[in-house]
């Protein structure tokens, strides 16, 4: 026969106790977006990519719109030749002769002492010893890739390349007008994340606000207010963005009012789908019961409630917000030369893309790179703060 | 099902409507008008052009010919072209940008829906790694960095493909992919998802607990269902497509109306991108409504009177 009544030891009643606290919403979130690799990922690029677009441009010795027409075009990966110890030539895809040192820093432009076009061939003096640049053969070599496109001549004796170096002064290349990629690059960022940055706070501002207010508000005002949002997303929004863009001056402030202008539809769709279940709930209806204005109870019980699916899809706007405008700037009605964008750069390298690719590879993996991040972030955020999918 | 159709046809008619009306009117709001030039033509010029293009007449009037004309699909004349009709260069652009536009359609349908298939069946898989992976480059890469990519890979480098123009077959790989891919990838991933809920529902397990071979519980039972949200994003497939073929038609140099915008655009030839616009939207709006109504054919849960 079994005690039913035995006394139970103390340890054994530590055991059941709760020893740790009971987690938040968004703690619980936090935990799960940790575990998810690639989200984790994605948030610490996005980090990076604001800290360099913030202060990388500070630590560059160029700004994005110096020139040096001498520099023009030239790549981030250099093939020199050697003359002396201390000067090695860089032969530019034009046929002009660049000076550089051996650890790829630019020096200057040669000017040649002889140029004989009718031969294809420049005769230039370096450090006292004559070297010829002999591109009598380029255009043959278009159509036949086996023959050389020029040919280097040292006190006339042909040269095979000494080596090749990265470019330490442009270290991504410079531009038609010989302006630096990077820091240019890292102008577009600044950019991009300010739109992204606008984006994120017209969504708020008027998105959330409007969802919110007609899904509490409910029957004849919630349809009239659906109605204006039909009227304006059935057309593709970029069609506004481009009439706006055309009307008012293109340029980074008439992209974010027009932006403005549209892009809060799909987010106060989303927001008023919320609202209507969440005004539902018993904490709304106590809330009414000891006389919450509408106002209070849209801005304390129900925003912040929805918060979940508005960020969401917050990281999901964001890249699109990115996308419009490098699509804008690449069409030309975005930011105006000096200044640029992912979408300028990637546009103004389509001219030249045959012979300088590199001006067109780091605009483009930069708006990769920054989409996929937000992606990856959206993705790991969608799981993490989606109840539905709590096990 | 007779009365939702005629309810969103009268609803679309209001919205072309209004959309010609604010295009309209955002077109004569523009300071300035369309022979400011930077230097200054003679007063009698511009009151002969004005004259010419009907300019000089009271707004409203201007209105209703406009109204008038989109009614007859007569956008006006051309200020930049002299002689050009905007009806002729929408006429002139619409079956290239039709071709390689229609082309990247079915292409999305029938590569992106069975790899999104692949992926759900195969689930954890490295045929699904695979084409989550594409899929999510897909999503991420602009598409005017595809078409960028496609010219300097095959046909400046490996010189497999043609770089412009519209002639051969080989002509329309390198648009319809760069203007396909977005959407590819997006329905391989929508197709992914909706297939992996739609399998775990109990009337799949009930198909295959009756015996039926696996092919007819996925062909039949499974897909179906799992296709109704891939339909519901077919209206903003069509929008992404119409206007991903601005940047594509002008790095192709396809001869197709987004091509003709672009140019507008850049020299601010305002009756083509009015009327392009316009064509855009009215054929987008179409869309959609042909869209709604065959969601609401397949899909038997929505209440079509709603």
């Amino acid at each position: 026969m079994v005690n039913k009544w035995e006394k139970v030891p103390k340890e054994d009643l530590e055991k059941d106790k709760v020893l740790r606290k009971s987690l938040t919403y968004w703690e619980d979130a936090w935990r799960r977006l940790k575990h998810n690799k690639l989200s984790m990922l994605g948030l610490v690029t996005i980090i990076l990519i604001f800290m360099t677009a913030v202060f990388g441009p500070m630590l560059s010795k160029f700004s994005y719109e110096d020139q040096n027409l001498d520099f023009g075009n030239v790549p981030p990966r250099l093939e020199i030749y050697k003359v002396t110890d201390n000067e090695y030539i860089y032969v530019h895809a034009e046929y002009k002769a660049l000076l550089v040192n051996e650890k790829g820093e630019l020096q200057s432009l040669l000017k040649p002492s002889k140029n004989d076009m009718a031969k294809g061939q420049r005769t230039y003096d370096v450090a006292g010893r004559e070297v010829v640049l002999d591109f009598s053969n380029a255009k043959k070599a278009k159509k036949n890739p086996g023959i050389k496109k020029f040919e280097v001549l040292i006190d006339g004796t042909t040269v095979d390349s000494h080596k090749k170096i990265w470019n330490k002064t442009y270290i991504f290349g410079t531009d038609a007008h010989g302006r630096d990629m990077f820091v240019r690059v890292l102008f577009g960022a600044r950019i991009s994340l300010l739109v992204a940055l606008m984006a994120t706070i017209v969504n708020f501002f008027v998105g959330i606000v409007y969802g919110g207010v007609s899904g509490y508000l409910g029957g004849r005002a919630d349809s009239l207010m659906m109605r204006f949002i039909d009227l304006i997303s059935t057309i593709p929004l970029l069609l506004y963005v481009i009439l706006l863009m055309v009307i008012i001056e293109p340029g980074l402030k008439t992209i974010i009012v027009a932006m403005g202008f549209t892009y809060w539809v799909r987010m106060a769709r989303i927001v008023r789908g919320q609202a209507l279940s969440i005004k539902e709930h018993e904490y709304v209806l106590a809330a009414k019961t000891i006389g919450a204005s509408s106002s209070r109870i849209i801005m304390r019980h129900i925003i912040p409630n929805a918060m979940g699916p508005i960020i969401v899809s917050l990281t999901m706007m964001i890249p699109s917000a990115i996308f419009t405008e490098s699509f804008l700037s690449f069409i030309g009605l975005g930011v105006s030369a000096p200044q640029a964008s992912w979408g300028t750069l990637a546009s103004d390298a389509l001219g030249g893309l045959r012979t300088y690719p590199y001006q067109l590879l780091f605009p483009s993996l930069a708006i990769s790179i920054t989409m996929l991040a937000f992606n990856f972030l959206g993705d790991g955020l969608r799981d993490a703060l989606d109840p539905r999918l709590r096990k | 099902m007779g009365k939702f159709i005629i309810k969103r046809f009268i609803q679309m008619f209001i919205t072309l409507y209004l959309v010609v009306t604010a295009t309209f009117f955002l077109m004569h709001a523009i300071p300035g008008g369309p022979f400011t030039r930077e230097k200054p033509l003679p007063p009698a010029v511009i009151a002969a052009l004005e004259a010419k293009f009907k300019l000089d007449q009271p707004l409203y009037v201007q209105y209703f010919d406009y109204m008038k004309g989109v009614f007859t699909f007569d956008f006006g004349p051309s200020f930049q072209k002299v002689g050009v009709d905007v009806t002729d260069l929408i006429l002139k652009g619409l079956p290239a940008s039709a071709k390689v536009g229609g082309t990247a359609v079915v292409l999305v349908l029938i590569v992106g829906i069975p790899l999104g298939m692949i992926s759900a069946l195969k689930r954890n898989k490295w045929q699904d790694y695979v084409v989550t992976f594409i899929a999510t480059l897909g999503v991420t890469i602009p598409s005017f960095v595809v078409a960028t990519l496609i010219i300097y890979v095959f046909s400046a480098k490996l010189g497999v493909l043609p770089a412009f123009g519209l002639k051969t077959w080989k002509h329309y790989i390198g648009p319809v992919l760069a203007l396909g891919g977005f959407s590819l990838a997006f329905v391989a991933r929508l197709t992914r998802s909706s297939m992996l809920e739609v399998l775990q529902q109990d009337y799949i397990r009930t198909a295959r607990a009756k015996g039926l071979s696996e092919f007819v519980v996925i062909g039949k039972h499974a897909l179906k269902n799992a296709l109704i949200p891939v339909v519901t994003y077919v209206g903003p497939m069509i929008a992404s497509i119409l206007t991903g073929s601005f940047v594509i038609e002008k790095i192709f140099a396809i001869p197709g109306m987004g091509k003709y915008f672009v140019e507008s655009v850049g020299n601010r030839d305002y009756t083509v991108i009015i009327g392009v616009t316009v064509f855009y939207a009215a054929f987008y709006i179409i869309m959609v409504f042909l869209v709604d109504i065959i969601y609401c054919l397949i899909d038997p849960r929505i209440k079509l009177e709603d």
